[in-house]
C-alpha cells in the first residue's frame, strides 16, 4: 500500500467522526439558541422602516410579471375572504366627504345631470323660483322697514336653537 | 333695483326668521286650500243627502251654523297642521315652518294655541300682524301670546345644487341657457 494512501485512510478514520460529532453539535447548538431567542422579539426589534429602505423595491417589482400573478389570483375568492366591516369602520366618511368640493364635482360630472332629472325638473324649478322670490321680497320689505324704523341693534336673524345648530360644523 | 338676493345668499337663510311677504303668500294659499276643502265636503255632503233622502240642501253664507262650521273648521286645518308638522299646506309650499321662540319644535298643545289666538290678530284692522313687518323676530301677535316663530325651512342647498346641475346640464348639452341667450343675441 502506498504510504500515501494509508495516510489518507488515517485521515478518513480520524476526521469523519469528528465531522459527525461537530455536524451534531452544531445541530444542538442552533437548537439551543433557536428554542431561547424569542423570535417575535427580534422582529419587534427591527426597523423594518430602514431594512425596507435599503431594498430597491422598483427593481424588484420589474422584474415581477404582474398580468401572470395577476391571471393566477382569483380575486372574487380573495374578496370573498375580506370582512369589509372592520375596514369601512375604520373609514371616517365624514371627514371623507367634507373634503369633497361637491360644486366642482357637480359642476365637472353627469351627477348634475342625474340629480337635475331626478328632483322633479319643472316643479322642482318652479318651486324653487317661487321660494326664492319670496325670500327675495321678505329681504327687500325688511330692509325698508329697518331703514323707516331704524333699530338701536341689528335684529336677530334667527332662534337662538337655530342659530346654535348652524354653528355648529 | 332686484328685490331677489344671490343664490349663494339664499343658502345662508334655512332657520333664519320668515318675512311678511312669504308668510302673507302661504296663508293666502292656506286660506284657498281650506276654503275649496270645505266647500267640496259641504257639496259631498249635499250631494250624499240627496241620494238618501231626496230633499235638496242648499248652503247658504249668511248661515250661522255654516258660518261657524266653516270657523270650527279653519281652527282645525291650522291647529292639526302646526301640531303634526309645524306647517301647513301653504308653509310647505313657501318652505317656512312653525317652531317654538327658542327655535325648538313647537309642541301640539302651542300649536293648538297659535290656532286659537290666532283670529286675535285679525282684530283692529290686523294690527296684530304689524309685528311680522317691525317685531325684531318677526313675530305677529298670535305668535307672542303662543311663543312661537316662523323660520324658513325650505333647504336651499339642495335648491343651489339643482341650479348648478341645470347649468352643467345646458353647458355640457350646447345649449344657452335664456339669460345667456338675452346677454348675447348674436350667440
Amino acid at each position: 500500500m502506498n504510504p500515501r494512501d494509508r495516510l489518507r485512510a488515517v485521515s478518513r478514520r480520524v476526521t469523519d467522526p469528528a465531522e459527525v460529532l461537530a455536524q451534531e453539535a452544531t445541530e444542538r447548538v442552533v437548537d439551543l439558541v433557536v428554542n431561547a431567542l424569542d423570535v417575535n422579539e427580534l422582529a419587534a426589534r427591527i426597523d423594518l422602516n430602514a431594512l425596507l429602505g435599503r431594498v430597491d423595491v422598483d427593481a424588484i417589482v420589474k422584474r415581477v410579471d404582474l398580468d401572470a400573478l395577476l391571471d393566477r389570483v382569483d380575486l372574487n375568492a380573495l374578496l370573498a375572504r375580506v370582512d369589509l366591516k372592520p375596514l369601512l369602520d375604520r373609514v371616517d366618511v365624514n371627514d371623507l366627504v367634507q373634503q369633497i368640493d361637491m360644486d366642482a364635482l357637480i359642476e365637472k360630472t353627469d351627477l348634475g345631470a342625474v340629480i337635475a332629472s331626478s328632483s322633479g325638473g319643472m316643479a322642482a324649478e318652479a318651486l324653487d323660483a317661487v321660494r326664492s322670490g319670496a325670500v327675495g321680497l321678505d329681504q327687500f320689505v325688511d330692509r325698508w322697514v329697518q331703514r323707516l324704523i331704524r333699530p338701536k341693534q341689528p335684529w336677530p336673524a334667527a332662534p337662538p336653537a337655530l342659530l346654535a345648530a348652524r354653528a355648529e360644523p | 333695483m332686484s328685490p331677489r338676493p344671490p343664490r349663494d345668499a339664499l343658502v345662508g337663510y334655512q332657520g333664519h326668521y320668515a318675512g311678511s311677504v312669504s308668510r302673507f303668500a302661504a296663508y293666502s294659499i292656506d286660506l284657498v286650500v281650506s276654503t275649496a276643502v270645505f266647500v267640496l265636503v259641504l257639496a259631498a255632503i249635499s250631494w250624499g243627502v240627496r241620494v238618501v233622502t231626496g230633499h235638496d240642501v242648499h248652503w247658504n253664507r249668511s248661515n250661522v251654523v255654516v258660518a261657524v262650521i266653516f270657523v270650527l273648521w279653519q281652527f282645525l286645518y291650522f291647529g292639526y297642521c302646526w301640531a303634526v308638522s309645524g306647517r301647513t299646506p301653504g308653509m310647505a309650499l313657501l318652505g317656512i315652518r312653525v317652531v317654538r321662540a327658542d327655535g325648538t319644535v313647537l309642541p301640539p298643545k302651542q300649536a293648538v294655541l297659535r290656532s286659537l289666538v290666532f283670529p286675535l290678530s285679525f282684530l283692529l284692522f290686523g294690527l296684530g300682524f304689524i309685528g311680522i313687518l317691525v317685531q325684531h323676530e318677526h313675530r305677529a301677535l298670535h305668535d307672542l301670546i303662543a311663543g312661537s316663530a316662523v323660520v324658513y325651512s325650505w333647504d336651499a342647498r339642495a335648491a343651489q345644487l339643482r341650479f348648478l346641475a341645470r347649468q352643467s346640464g345646458l353647458a355640457e348639452g350646447g345649449v344657452s341657457s335664456p339669460a345667456v341667450a338675452k346677454a348675447d343675441p348674436a350667440g
